[in-house]
């Protein structure tokens, strides 16, 4: 507030303003799985088969790696409030670090598919049965979507953590953090609904 | 007219900050000024695509190419149809007279979340500019309609995907200001204004923001997927890439048509303000109005498919949209009877803005109960993508929302600039619009059942006398659009003083000062009354 | 009202009146009460305003009687719409073929005509069939309307009542021509229908060069005539060994059409773009086609004259 007396805003009114972000980002996926649930309506077998193709071992990594950093965040918000800022730092980094080996399992997952002449608009795909086609485009646009949620996590949580270092975050004032924590726990949730429609799907 | 001194206090308009300037205004938080803002943004953009809509007319004087060729044509509509939904009526009313009113009348002194506000006016103007950029950038200008339908969008050969991405932004600013709105009005009411003590623009203002946040999102992504279909050639919706051209449409109905509840809600607030104010009569039916609102934007989640009749749904699906777009007129047909209601027993002064709302009723009648032919489904079979379309979504549109737009603007012109405008020049500027705008499209509901299509650069010589009567029409109705700004631009400059109550309301933006000062309010108002309470000035 | 000529049209009508007018008399209504308390209760009488605020049964009535009225609309236009959906058995169909921006009407054993003739008092069914984007086969005096959306198998049928030509329009956006996508239904005595069916040349009978083929069902003839009047682009009509000004790179360039000269303006059209033609409305067909068919195609170009 340039002009205002100085205009604070309640903790309360804060998480509202998240939550109702959330909403809206579940809803932006929720699109993806509407089309997702009809394509798959339409064409079980061939979705079955497609998904067949793809990796559980790293698709299961990858969620163990970002339940475990959801933790570490959760954790981080504790120790901030317990006024422990070293751990709490300490307890962001492992958040990245564990972010950042998600990210890596994620590229060289896309890069095999790429090897395998699997991408979009690829000949091997366009050849492919469409609910095959279907269900690659769709798994290229969701991880990758997801991805790109990752990315912004890991910048909202590197302000978050440049916060408890300026000391504007403390134990009086986690709005900012928990924020932060908030939408890191919507990426991990996002997450586990893709593993098992992608991975796991029967 | 309310002829007073000029005010001595220093309103939100003169205040110092930290910039001086141009540069105040762009880096201002206080909700008045991005008001403004948002005024200026809408009223520029109005004017570029409401030129669009007369060149488009003019083009259609005669059959044939009379000044431009099909693809100009095609390019013009979709510009002025995206223009016009996107930027002019979606943010509309709930960003201008949203911002500047809202706070004041739940006795704030600004929105919870004043930066983020800024923000989305930057969101905003940024959508704006790429969707103007569109029409002149690369590959000549996309040519697909506002409605975006694959699979020609997938492959028309223009710049479709610059005209899908300024849609997206655009929905990104209408998100974050519905956000904004939803909690200040749960956060921020003065202490003692319960949910049912407040005025009923804020109660309408607060149902069009549910939907702007639940509804926006799902149409973003759709035109995300679009846009991955163009660029990447991932196959949702064109049947060439394996997909389904039927799920784009109900996608991008699910939020296209709440959208349109988007922008008729707030409309309805505003003549829900202007009613009480000039019968000097509590609002009737205050509960009902209300609830109404919420209703409006529940049931309005569930009739989408209205627009895909024809599509090929299945029977089931066409008798089920048809059968909730039926319930969905009911709640609007409460909201016209209590409005009538509040004028019946008042003591009605009959000043421009209520001249605006009689004609706003007037006007969306005709506008709802065209969408009633086109909501049921026989007559809708035969009138789809006509003309007939064309006249019902202007009638309740520009008759409704652009009506109740200039009924706002004329009402709280004098709180917000402490000036008036010319009276006997804004009536007859509404004489010109409002005759204009009849002439200009009823013509199109009779074309339109006689069968004139829709998007259509050329057409039958049969089809001529409509289409002559409806550009005489637009002449007349650019003639009182020019009166009235250029009425209102003098009052801004010109204007006698206001004083602070000059309509003699009783809601709280009407108990402060003309114009208001930066912070709205010297001390924090306690709510004890219900909101329309008349009461105590007639008496005294 | 509007001279309907099939067994839709009156219910469809019934509809139309039954809302227009419960809709004319609701909206005078409603406008000459605004009016009338405007001038009753006018400031100018000086009697100060009553302060009544709601009355529940006033509410209660105007809720339950628009219900009521809105459910009737309703159920007069699902009564309209439901014989639209349920087709006689013994109904004749006929295949409509719609590309940018052109109609074709399939009689079946390869009999193609570019107006649909059809026999009065006798139920048909169109099964509609989109070779590219989506359209809306539209015939107002029929009261019918259905889109032509590609992957869909749409329909719809009718009966003609009355003999005359009546006009067809493509009522759903799809592009350029959209406003020229028009055509003509004829109704005549089953006598003359039947002449008339015989008389329309088979394709399976001429075989036609398979280039020709080709290039319909890639709908380039939606653009390219073949009779020498110019469409969106130039007509095919004595193309081949014509000398034409073209644009390369903002230059003008003479040229003479050749074998080579074809295939780039099929493969790169925006290359070479011909004078007095847009660039950008033709998109590249490589990769949409194989190179065998556009050789074919290019065979064929060199025979139109
Ligand atoms: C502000 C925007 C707005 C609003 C509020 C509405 C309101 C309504 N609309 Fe409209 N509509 C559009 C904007 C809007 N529409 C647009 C932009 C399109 C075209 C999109 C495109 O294709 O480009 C469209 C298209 C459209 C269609 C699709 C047409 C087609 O393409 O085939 C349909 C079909 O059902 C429809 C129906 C309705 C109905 C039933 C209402 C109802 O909500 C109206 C309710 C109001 C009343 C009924 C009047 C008041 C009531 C009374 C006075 C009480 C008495 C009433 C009774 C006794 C019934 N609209
Ligand atoms: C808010 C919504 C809104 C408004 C206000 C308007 C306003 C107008 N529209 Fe609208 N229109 C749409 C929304 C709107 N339109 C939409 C969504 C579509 C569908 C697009 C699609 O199919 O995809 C559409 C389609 C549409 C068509 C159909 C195109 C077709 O199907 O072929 C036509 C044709 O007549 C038309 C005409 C007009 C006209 C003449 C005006 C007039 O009312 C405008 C009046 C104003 C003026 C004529 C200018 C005033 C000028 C000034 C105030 C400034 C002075 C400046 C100078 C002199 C330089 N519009
Ligand atoms: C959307 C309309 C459209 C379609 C469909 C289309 N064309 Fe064209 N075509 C044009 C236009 C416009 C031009 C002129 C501009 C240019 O040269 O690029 C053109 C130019 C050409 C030329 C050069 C003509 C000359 O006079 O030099 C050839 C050959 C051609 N097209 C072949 C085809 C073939 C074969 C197809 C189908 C496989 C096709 N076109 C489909 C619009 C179209
Ligand atoms: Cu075909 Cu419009
Ligand atoms: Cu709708």
């Amino acid at each position: 507030m340039s002009d205002h007396e100085e205009h604070v805003i309640d903790r309360e009114s804060g998480t509202m303003g998240m939550w109702l972000f959330l909403f809206t980002e579940l809803f932006l996926f929720g699109g993806l799985f509407l089309v997702y649930a009809v394509f798959r309506y339409m064409h079980p077998a061939e979705f079955h088969e497609a998904g067949l193709e793809l990796d559980t071992f790293v698709g299961t990594l990858n969620t163990v790696v970002l339940l475990i950093s959801s933790m570490t965040v959760a954790m981080s918000i504790t120790a901030v409030q317990k006024k422990n800022n070293a751990l709490a730092l300490g307890l962001l980094a492992i958040t990245t670090i564990l972010a950042l080996v998600f990210m890596v399992n994620k590229y060289f997952e896309w890069t095999h598919k790429f090897h395998l002449v699997i991408y979009p608009g690829s000949p091997v795909l366009e050849n492919m049965e469409r609910g095959e086609l279907l269900f690659y485009g769709l798994y290229f646009i969701m991880t990758g979507l997801h991805a790109l949620h990752v990315i912004i996590g890991l910048i909202v949580l590197f302000f978050a953590g440049y916060g408890i270092m300026k000391g504007t975050v403390t134990s009086e004032r986690t709005l900012l953090l928990e924020n932060a924590g908030l939408y890191w726990h919507l990426v991990d949730l996002i997450w586990i609904f893709l593993f098992p429609l992608m991975y796991l799907i029967t | 007219m309310t002829q007073s001194e000029k005010y001595t206090h220093v309103s939100y308009r003169e205040h110092q900050g930290k910039y001086k300037g141009i540069m105040a205004w762009l880096t201002t938080t206080d909700h008045k000024r991005i008001g403004l803002m948002y005024l200026f943004g809408i009223a520029v953009f109005f004017c570029v695509a409401a030129v669009l809509g007369l060149l488009m007319r003019i083009e259609k004087i005669a059959p044939g190419e009379t000044i431009m060729d099909a693809a100009t044509y095609n390019g013009i509509f979709t510009l002025h149809g995206v223009i016009m939904i996107f930027i002019v009526v979606i943010p509309g009313i709930a960003a201008v007279f949203g911002n500047f009113c809202l706070p004041i009348m739940i006795g704030a002194k600004d929105v919870m979340f004043p930066k983020l506000n800024l923000l989305s006016w930057y969101i905003y103007v940024i959508g704006a500019i790429l969707g103007v950029l569109s029409q002149f950038m690369g590959d000549g200008p996309p040519d697909t309609g506002w409605t975006f339908y694959v699979p020609y969008s997938a492959e028309a050969n223009s710049n479709v995907v610059i005209a899908l991405t300024a849609a997206f932004v655009l929905g990104f600013s209408s998100i974050l200001t519905g956000l904004n709105f939803i909690v200040t009005i749960h956060r921020m009411r003065a202490p003692g204004m319960t949910f049912f003590k407040m005025p009923l623009f804020p109660w309408s203002l607060y149902a069009t923001a549910w939907i702007q946040v639940l509804a926006t999102p799902i149409v973003g992504i759709t035109l995300l997927m679009v846009i991955a279909e163009r660029t990447l050639h991932i196959g949702f919706f064109d049947p060439a890439l394996g997909g389904d051209p039927l799920l784009y449409q109900h996608l991008f109905w699910i939020y296209s048509h709440p959208a349109v509840y988007v922008m008729i809600l707030p409309a309805m607030g505003v003549v829900s303000e202007i009613f009480p104010t000039f019968s000097q009569k509590p609002v009737f039916g205050y509960t009902a109005i209300a609830i109404s609102s919420l209703a409006i934007a529940v049931v309005g989640y569930f009739v989408w498919g209205h627009h895909m009749y024809t599509s090929g749904i299945s029977y089931y699906s066409r008798w089920f949209f048809s059968f909730l777009t039926f319930i969905v007129a009911v709640p609007s047909a409460i909201k016209v009877f209590n409005w009538i209601s509040t004028m019946y027993g008042g003591s009605i002064e009959l000043r421009t803005p209520l001249l605006y709302a009689i004609s706003f009723i007037f006007l969306f009648l005709i506008g709802g109960f065209t969408g009633l032919t086109l909501g049921a489904l026989a007559t809708n079979v035969h009138v789809h993508d006509t003309t007939f379309v064309v006249a019902h979504f202007h009638y309740i549109i520009f008759g409704g929302m652009g009506f109740a737009f200039f009924a706002a603007m004329h009402y709280w012109f004098p709180k917000m600039y402490g000036r008036m405008y010319n009276e006997k020049v804004a009536n007859l500027a509404w004489g010109f619009l409002f005759v204009g705008f009849n002439v200009l499209y009823f013509p199109l509901f009779i074309i339109g059942l006689q069968g004139m299509p829709r998007r259509y650069f050329d057409y039958l010589p049969k089809f001529q006398t409509g289409h002559v009567i409806s550009t005489i029409g637009a002449f007349i109705l650019i003639t009182g659009l020019i009166i009235m700004i250029a009425n209102l631009i003098r009052g801004v400059r010109k204007g006698a003083y206001a004083s602070a109550n000059p309509w003699k309301g009783v809601t709280l933006e009407w108990q402060i000062e003309s114009p208001p000062t930066l912070l709205n309010f010297d001390k924090v108002p306690e709510i004890k009354h219900p909101p329309y309470l008349f009461k105590k000035e007639t008496e005294a | 009202m509007f001279g309907g000529a099939s067994n839709l049209a009156a219910d469809v009508d019934k509809a139309f009146i039954f809302i227009f007018g419960v809709s004319f008399i609701l909206i005078i209504g409603i406008t000459a009460f605004m009016i009338w308390t405007v001038v009753k209760f006018n400031r100018k009488k000086g009697i100060p305003a009553q302060q009544f605020t709601h009355n529940n049964t006033a509410e209660i009535i105007w809720t339950v009687i628009p219900t009521i009225i809105v459910l009737v609309m309703f159920w007069y236009g699902w009564k309209g719409f439901k014989t639209m959906r349920t087709v006689p058995d013994d109904a004749m169909e006929v295949t409509v073929i719609s590309y940018m921006w052109s109609w074709d009407f399939d009689y079946g054993d390869g009999k193609i005509s570019k107006e649909l003739v059809l026999p009065i008092n006798k139920p048909v069914k169109l099964n509609l069939v989109s070779q590219d984007v989506n359209h809306s086969f539209f015939i107002p005096a029929f009261r019918v309307k259905e889109d032509v959306v590609p992957g869909y198998d749409n329909w719809l049928w009718f009966e003609a009542t009355e003999k005359g030509t009546f006009d067809i329009f493509c009522a759903e956006y799809c592009g350029l021509l959209h406003s020229g996508m028009l055509a003509t239904a004829r109704v005549v005595e089953d006598a003359e229908y039947t002449q008339w069916l015989a008389s329309v040349e088979s394709v399976k009978d001429k075989p036609s060069p398979e280039g020709e083929a080709i290039a319909k069902a890639n709908s380039c003839l939606g653009c390219h005539s073949l009779d020498g009047s110019k469409l969106v682009g130039p007509s095919f009509k004595g193309l081949y060994g014509s000398k034409k000004i073209v644009i390369e790179d903002g230059k003008e360039v003479e040229i003479e059409v050749d074998d080579t000269y074809l295939k780039t303006s099929i493969t790169d059209p925006n290359a070479q773009v011909v004078k007095g033609f847009n660039k950008g409305l033709m998109q590249s067909y490589s990769g949409v086609i194989s190179d065998e068919d556009i050789d074919k195609i290019v065979d064929y170009l060199r025979t139109v004259n």
